[in-house]
C-alpha cells in the first residue's frame, strides 16, 4: 500500500473537567491514505469528533503521535507546519453557525485565498471563487457570490462550507456530521458532490457520522472505523464491516438500525444487550469497555486488559475483541453460565 | 368504520407573516383508527408539526385555523370537534384524551423539580387526588419504558441521560391513559441504540395500552418499522397516504418515490440513490398546479395548470390515495427501481 497521508500512533486525549481527567481517546491508531474515504462512526461521546480534530491539527494529542507524511506533526515548524494545516480542512456540522453571517459568500471564499497568497491579484481571486462555486454545484456563481449566508438554504450553505475547505487545495477534508442537519431529500446530492471532488481532485475524506447507513452508502469503496468510548473497536473495508460485522458492538449497532424497507426492518434479527446505558467516560469499564453490555461477555477474559486491534480468523477487518481474536466463536453469556 | 378515534377533516392552518399569509397546512384530511400508528413524513417546513399543534390547539398566536374539523371520539362517548373545545373540556382533551411528546424532548422537562413532582402535577391538574394510585401507575409505566422506576421517580432531569429523559416523557404522555399520542420526531438526536430502545418501548406501549399514535418523522426507516399507515406531506398538502407496504413498495406520488430514492439502506449493496432536485417551495408564493412540479421528473403541462386531487388507487386492495397526475407512471417507475434493487442482491 502507499504511504499514509496521516497516521495516528497510540493517540490518547484527556480533557479535564472539575479537575477530573476524562479520557476521551485511548490508544487510537488510524491511518488515512491519499484519496481514500474513511468513515468514523459511533455514538455520541465515542471520540469521533475529537479524532477528527486531532487529524486536522486543531487539537494536540495528550500522548502518542500524529505523523504527517511520516513526520511527527509536533515537530513541524514554519512552512512545513503551514502546509500541514492547509492540507487538512474541516467541514463542520452546522451550516448555520459555521459561516459568518455578516460576510457575503464571495468574501467568505476570498479570505483564505488572499491569506495564503494563492492568487496573484484580485481578478484571479475572483476567478478562483467562481471556479470553486461551480465545483460545488452552486451555479450560476454570479447569483451566489453577493449573497449572505442567511439568503441560502441549509444545503447551499453546506456547499459553501465545502467550497471554503477547497480554497486552499487540501489533501484531506474532515466532514464532521456534514449532512446531518440538511434534509434527507438533499443529503445524497451533497455526498455525491463530495465523492466527485474526491475523484477529480484526489482529496481524501474523513467522514464522521452516527448514521451507519449513510456511512455505508458514502464509503462503499472506502473503509469504516467503528469507535466506542474512545477506542477504535473495528476497522476495515466498508462491505466487510457492514455485511459481516465482527465486534459485538458493531453487530448490536447494525441489528438496531431500522431500515427504510418495512419487510426487512420488521424481520431483522435483534441483538439484546445486557445493559442499555452507555458507561460514563469518567468511569470507563476495565478491559474491553463494552464488556458490561456485551451479550457475549466472557468473564476473566474480557474484563482484564483492553483487547488489541487485530485481524481475527475468518474475518478480513481488524477487530478489538479477545474471544474473536482467540479464534473461538462467540457464545451468549447466559449459556456460558449454564455450562459452568 | 366505527373505530375511528381521530378524524381530521379538511384542516387548513395559516401563519400571518410580514410578507403575507402562509398556508402551512392545506385542507388535510385523514382518519386515525383505534390502535393504529400513522407516520407523517416530509421535509422540514412541510407543515407536519403545524398539523399536530393544530390538533392540540397549541398553535402560536400568529396562526389561524382557516377551515376544518378534528373529530375526536372519546371512549364510549359521542364524537366531538376538538377544535371547538374550550376551558376545562380542552384541558381534559389535552393529555387525558390526546397527549403529545415534543420534539425538543430534552428540554421538555422542568429542570428544577423532580420527575415525581412532574407526575403529581400532571395528575393534579387533571383532577386526580389519589396520589398513591398515580405513583403506582407511574412506576408501572416507567418499568414498561424500561427505566429503573424507583431511581427515576425521585430524580431530577439532569440526573438522567437524554434517552432516559425521552422515555420519561413518553411515560408521562400516557400517564392519564389517553387514546391518542402525538410524537414529534421521537428519535431525532438520539443515538442508535437509544433509538432502538425508544422504538421498542413505543411498540410495547402500543401493544399494552392499545393507544393510537401519530408520529412525525423525516426518518423513513422509523416509519417503515413502526407505522401501519404512512402519509406524505409536501408544502402543506397531504399528497399521498396508504398502508406502509403500499407506500414503500408501490408509491404513487413522485415526491414519495423521490424520498424513498434518497435514503440509503444498510442491508443493500451499492445503491443508485438520488436527491430530489431543487428545494421546497416558497409557501407564500407557491407554484401553480401541483406544488411539486418544478422539482418533479414526471411533470408535464397538466401539472403546471391543474391541482391534482387525492384519489383512491386500489379500489379493492389495500388502502392507498395519491394526489398525482402521473401516479401510474410513478408506480411503473417504482417497480423498476425495486426490480433493480433485487437484481443487485
Amino acid at each position: 500500500m502507499t504511504t499514509p497521508l496521516i497516521e495516528l500512533h497510540h493517540v490518547d486525549r484527556t480533557f479535564k473537567k472539575d479537575n477530573q481527567p476524562i479520557r476521551v481517546l485511548q490508544d487510537v491508531n488510524l491511518s488515512v491514505y491519499p484519496g481514500e474515504i474513511l468513515c468514523l462512526v459511533g455514538e455520541s461521546g465515542c471520540g469521533k469528533t475529537t479524532t477528527g480534530k486531532i487529524i486536522a491539527g486543531l487539537l494536540a494529542p495528550s500522548a502518542g503521535e500524529v505523523r504527517y507524511h511520516g513526520e511527527n506533526v509536533n515537530q513541524l515548524r514554519g512552512e512545513r507546519l503551514a502546509t500541514y494545516r492547509r492540507d487538512h480542512q474541516i467541514v463542520h456540522q452546522d451550516p448555520f453557525a459555521s459561516l459568518n453571517p455578516a460576510h457575503t459568500i464571495g468574501q467568505i471564499l476570498s479570505y483564505p485565498i488572499a491569506r495564503h497568497r494563492l492568487a496573484a491579484n484580485r481578478a484571479e481571486v475572483r476567478r478562483r471563487v467562481w471556479e470553486l462555486l461551480t465545483l460545488v454545484d452552486l451555479t450560476p456563481p454570479g447569483d451566489i457570490v453577493n449573497k449572505y449566508p442567511h439568503q441560502l438554504s441549509g444545503g447551499q450553505r453546506q456547499r459553501v462550507s465545502i467550497a471554503r475547505a477547497l480554497t486552499v487545495n487540501p489533501r484531506l477534508i474532515i466532514a464532521d456530521e456534514a449532512v446531518s442537519m440538511v434534509d434527507v431529500s438533499i443529503r445524497i446530492s451533497l455526498l455525491k458532490t463530495l465523492q466527485r471532488l474526491r475523484e477529480t481532485l484526489g482529496v481524501a475524506i474523513v467522514f464522521i457520522t452516527h448514521d451507519l447507513a449513510l456511512a455505508k452508502y458514502f464509503a462503499w469503496e472506502g473503509r469504516i472505523s467503528v469507535m466506542y468510548l474512545g477506542r477504535v473497536i473495528e476497522v476495515g473495508r466498508t462491505e466487510a464491516v457492514v455485511h459481516n460485522p465482527a465486534h459485538p458492538y458493531t453487530r448490536a449497532l447494525i441489528a438496531a438500525i431500522p431500515e427504510a424497507d418495512p419487510e426487512i426492518t420488521r424481520s431483522k434479527a435483534r441483538l439484546t444487550l445486557r445493559s442499555e446505558d452507555i458507561p460514563s467516560l469518567t468511569a470507563i469499564p476495565p478491559g474491553c469497555a463494552f464488556h458490561p453490555r456485551c451479550p457475549f461477555f466472557v468473564p476473566g477474559v474480557c474484563d482484564v486488559a483492553p483487547p488489541p486491534l487485530d485481524v481475527p480468523p475468518n474475518y478480513e477487518q481488524q477487530v478489538a475483541c479477545l474471544p474473536l481474536l482467540g479464534g473461538g466463536a462467540l457464545t451468549p453469556y447466559a449459556e456460558q453460565d449454564a455450562t459452568v | 368504520m366505527s373505530d375511528i378515534v381521530l378524524s381530521v377533516q379538511g384542516l387548513s392552518i395559516s401563519y400571518l407573516t410580514a410578507r403575507g399569509r402562509l398556508r402551512a397546512v392545506n385542507g388535510v384530511s385523514f382518519d386515525l383508527h383505534q390502535g393504529e400508528t400513522l407516520a407523517l413524513i416530509g421535509e422540514s417546513g412541510c407543515g407536519k408539526s403545524t398539523l399536530n399543534l393544530g390538533v392540540m390547539q397549541l398553535l402560536p398566536r400568529t396562526a389561524l385555523v382557516d377551515a376544518g374539523k378534528v373529530i375526536y371520539t372519546p371512549r364510549g362517548g359521542q364524537p366531538i370537534d376538538a377544535l371547538k373545545l374550550k376551558g376545562s373540556a380542552l384541558r381534559r382533551f389535552r393529555w387525558a384524551e390526546c397527549s403529545m411528546v415534543f420534539q425538543a424532548a430534552l428540554n421538555s422537562l422542568n429542570p428544577v423539580i423532580r420527575v415525581r413532582d412532574m407526575v403529581y402535577d400532571t395528575a393534579r391538574a387533571h383532577g386526580e387526588n389519589d396520589m398513591r394510585r398515580i405513583k403506582a401507575r407511574a412506576l408501572e409505566l416507567f418499568k414498561m419504558v424500561r427505566l429503573d422506576p424507583d431511581r427515576v421517580f425521585d430524580a431530577y432531569p439532569h440526573q438522567l441521560s437524554g434517552g432516559m429523559r425521552q422515555r420519561v416523557l413518553i411515560a408521562l404522555s400516557v400517564l392519564l391513559n389517553p387514546q391518542v399520542v402525538l410524537l414529534d420526531e421521537p428519535t431525532t438526536a438520539v443515538d442508535i441504540l437509544t433509538q432502538r430502545t425508544i422504538i421498542d418501548v413505543l411498540k410495547t406501549l402500543r401493544r399494552e395500552l392499545g393507544i393510537s399514535l401519530i408520529f412525525i418523522s423525516h426518518d423513513l426507516s422509523i416509519a417503515a418499522e413502526m407505522a401501519d399507515t404512512v402519509a406524505t406531506m409536501y408544502a402543506g398538502d397531504l399528497v399521498e397516504i396508504g398502508t406502509v407496504n403500499e407506500m414503500f413498495y408501490r408509491p404513487a406520488h413522485a415526491y414519495t418515490l423521490g424520498l424513498l430514492n434518497a435514503v440509503p439502506r444498510l442491508s443493500a449493496d451499492r445503491e443508485a440513490l438520488n436527491s430530489i432536485p431543487g428545494s421546497p417551495p416558497d409557501m407564500i408564493d407557491a407554484p401553480s398546479g401541483c406544488k411539486f412540479h418544478p422539482r418533479c421528473s414526471f411533470a408535464t403541462e397538466i401539472c403546471q395548470t391543474s391541482v391534482p386531487k387525492l384519489e383512491v388507487l386500489n379500489r379493492d386492495g389495500a388502502a392507498h390515495w395519491a394526489a398525482c397526475h402521473h401516479s401510474d407512471q410513478v408506480r411503473l417507475s417504482a417497480q423498476e427501481v425495486l426490480a433493480d434493487d433485487h437484481a443487485a442482491d
